[in-house]
């Protein structure tokens, strides 16, 4: 998975390549607005990563020519300024997904890995299965090592969202905004406890527990047990 | 809007005033001026066509009375005494074939005159007539038939006219200057007039020049200005408390921005140095990268809240009006606190069922954030009631209601201003920046509805009134 970041700001733009570098993904990383839209115009990427305040060509005009030039690649934007217009310009101009400055990389790396993910086919599975954890979709039912196990509607979505991005670190603000549709922050650590919940029915009474928690991140479910 | 629109500016008051005052005498002036002159013009027809008829009446006269018999020379001596006494009057009488009875010597020869038609109910007709010389008002006459001489006649009566048109040429002139010059003193007059009325703006704001940034608090003295301006005086009066109070609110929420990033950074300052001081394990230097995260994210959620509000103020959020039903909402979000809730030893209990048209996000964030204020300050073993009424068929009430201890009487009036904290020794982590309420109550003011608070010894209640618009 190939990876263009254009990012004008000098630490900022180091630490997302190294980021997404040491997530797995190749990455370019153009310093300025020209050779960004060079690159975004001559090489085949997966993902764009585009700030939108750059000095020479803005990212308005880069978005404009791939567009025109009929190029799919997904762009995700960058902006520090929250205002709707500019949101709405983004996406309109037919950007994918944006993140308004500052932004945790946990948030960005959640969000890049779900448009890399909207191209593919969605799979219509009806289990979702991660080492001896496994879910049955249609009958809302989860089993560990043979064993039923009793969850809340909640505790099943969080259950449900953390299995289908298996091995990826999902921020407490991605988890909020999946499961409650609470889209702002919130002072308390409400999600802390809803999957320190989870945790204790699925992973208290076995060896291997799936669900770690990242910190300064958030929380990811994976087999391995290294955290 | 073009820049040319911006540079249109209207004409100068003055200047539309004196135009104005320049019209209006124009026009009276100007009415006046030719009532007048038609007045003279016919006060001196009356007096010819009176002397006219004089002459003419004795004219017919002289040939009723005439027979056959008297002599052309005769006849000719007594029109002659007729026009005797009517100085510059001129005769001429003939017979429709063309026959001249009489015609005053050395004057001119009216005999083309007789040859007229008349209307069919009179026997007159009167007419401006010119030869080299002279102009005449000319009465031309047919005469009954005489009894004796069994004759008509046609005769022509002529007054000469010049000195009057030359005297009502002169008072024309005379007239329009004084109509010009009127017109002229009149704007004049009146530009004087507007620049002395004008007078009192200037004093205004010659006053309003004096006011800066740092004299927000003067004002206006409103009995001082004319009537007119009372109420110009009075909104601007106005203007200026409003921006006094937003100014005043800015610089405060300014001092308290730059307080509540001093302390954040400086810990990261001072971590980050101590850290670097001397060699750590990695251990160590990752437990301090963990803590520079919070720090840096409590930063990050700061800004983001002040963000929000700053814009909320600004009136930059365009609501999405929908019909919301508040006890799902509520409904929703205890699911989301209700671990968390329970945790705690906390119930939630939700009273009646309403829905309102109100931004559905805005609303339910207002309702997340008293939610979590209420959970947080209650002890366990006790339940957060949400009550939603409907008070009137246009009126909402929300109260979100919690045991607990008394928030102090001193706090209350501040709860809702931006980053004030009930208990200042609190850890900051536990309670957020202390933006939560203010978000509230700005999400509710851009709403048109009320927020307050009400402590008791043992019970808090927030109430939200939300008013439907239309």
């Amino acid at each position: 998975m190939k990876i263009l970041i254009v990012e004008d700001e000098t630490k900022i733009g180091d630490y997302l390549k190294q980021g997404l570098s040491e997530a797995g993904f190749v990455t370019d990383l153009a310093r300025n607005g020209l050779d960004g839209h060079h690159f975004a115009m001559t090489e085949p990427y997966d993902l764009i990563i585009l700030d939108v305040m750059l000095p020479d060509v803005d990212g308005w005009r880069i978005l404009q020519s791939l567009r025109e030039a009929g190029r799919t690649v997904p762009v995700l934007f960058l902006t520090a300024r929250d205002s709707v217009e500019d949101r709405v310009k983004g996406l309109e101009l037919g950007a994918d997904d944006y993140l308004v400055k500052p932004f945790a990389f946990a948030e960005l790396l959640a969000r890049v890995r779900t448009l890399l993910r909207r191209g593919a086919t969605i799979a219509t599975e009806t289990t979702l299965k991660v080492a001896d954890l496994e879910l049955d979709l249609m009958r809302r039912r989860v089993i560990r090592n043979g064993q039923r196990i009793t969850l809340t509607a909640k505790e099943f979505a969080l259950l449900e969202l953390l299995m289908r991005r298996q091995g990826e670190v999902l921020p407490r603000s991605l988890i909020a905004s999946q499961v409650w549709d609470m889209n702002f922050d919130s002072d308390t650590n409400v999600i802390d406890v809803a999957i320190r919940r989870v945790r204790a029915k699925i992973d208290d009474d076995f060896d291997t527990r799936l669900i770690h928690t990242v910190r300064g991140m958030g929380y990811m479910l994976d087999v391995s047990d290294d955290n | 809007m073009t820049i040319e629109q911006q540079m249109r500016q209207p004409p100068s008051l003055t200047l539309r005033l004196t135009l104005l005052f320049a019209i209006a005498a124009a026009i009276v002036l100007t009415g006046f001026g030719w009532i007048i002159e038609r007045s003279i013009e016919r006060h001196f027809a009356i007096e010819d066509d009176a002397e006219l008829e004089s002459v003419a009446h004795a004219v017919s006269q002289t040939l009723a009375n005439h027979d056959a018999t008297s002599s052309p020379v005769a006849l000719a001596q007594r029109f002659n005494d007729v026009l005797v006494g009517h100085h510059g009057t001129v005769l001429h009488i003939s017979t429709p074939d063309g026959y001249t009875l009489f015609s005053s010597p050395g004057g001119p020869d009216l005999s083309s005159l007789n040859q007229t038609t008349f209307g069919n109910d009179t026997n007159d007709k009167i007419r401006h007539w010119s030869d080299a010389k002279h102009t005449y008002r000319v009465l031309t006459r047919r005469l009954e038939e005489n009894t004796t001489t069994q004759r008509h006649y046609t005769m022509s009566v002529a007054v000469a006219i010049n000195s009057h048109l030359r005297f009502l040429d002169h008072f024309r002139l005379t007239l329009w200057l004084m109509v010009a010059s009127g017109t002229v003193l009149m704007g004049l007059m009146g530009w004087i007039a507007v620049r002395r009325g004008h007078a009192p703006l200037h004093t205004i704001i010659t006053q309003i020049h004096r006011i800066s940034a740092n004299e927000l608090n003067t004002r206006l003295s409103p009995e001082t200005v004319p009537r007119e301006l009372t109420d110009l005086a009075n909104s601007f009066n106005d203007m200026l408390a409003r921006m006094e109070e937003a100014f005043q609110r800015l610089s405060n929420f300014s001092a308290d921005i730059a307080h509540e990033l001093r302390t954040p950074v400086t810990s990261l300052l001072t971590q980050t140095q101590v850290a670097l001081s001397q060699s750590r394990s990695n251990d160590e230097y990752r437990e301090i990268l963990y803590s520079n995260i919070e720090e840096y994210e409590r930063m990050a959620q700061m800004i983001g809240d002040m963000l929000f509000l700053a814009k909320a103020d600004n009136g930059q959020y365009q609501l999405n009006h929908t019909d919301v039903d508040l006890a799902k909402e509520t409904r929703d979000l205890f699911e989301y606190y209700e671990a968390w809730a329970e945790e705690r030893g906390v119930t939630l209990a939700l009273h009646g069922k309403v829905t309102m048209p109100a931004d559905r996000l805005m609303l339910r964030r207002v309702l997340s954030n008293l939610l979590s204020n209420a959970i947080r300050h209650t002890p366990s073993g006790n339940t957060v009631h949400v009550r939603l009424e409907q008070l009137s068929g246009e009126t909402i009430s929300i109260s979100v209601e919690n045991p607990g201890p008394a928030i102090p009487a001193e706090h209350i009036p501040r709860l809702f201003n931006r980053f004030h904290r009930v208990d200042a020794s609190r850890h900051r982590s536990d309670e957020g920046a202390g933006l939560g309420l203010s978000i509230a109550k700005s999400i509710i003011d851009i709403h048109g509805g009320t927020i307050d608070v009400e402590s008791t010894e043992d019970c808090t209640w927030f109430r939200v009134i939300l008013h439907k618009r239309h």
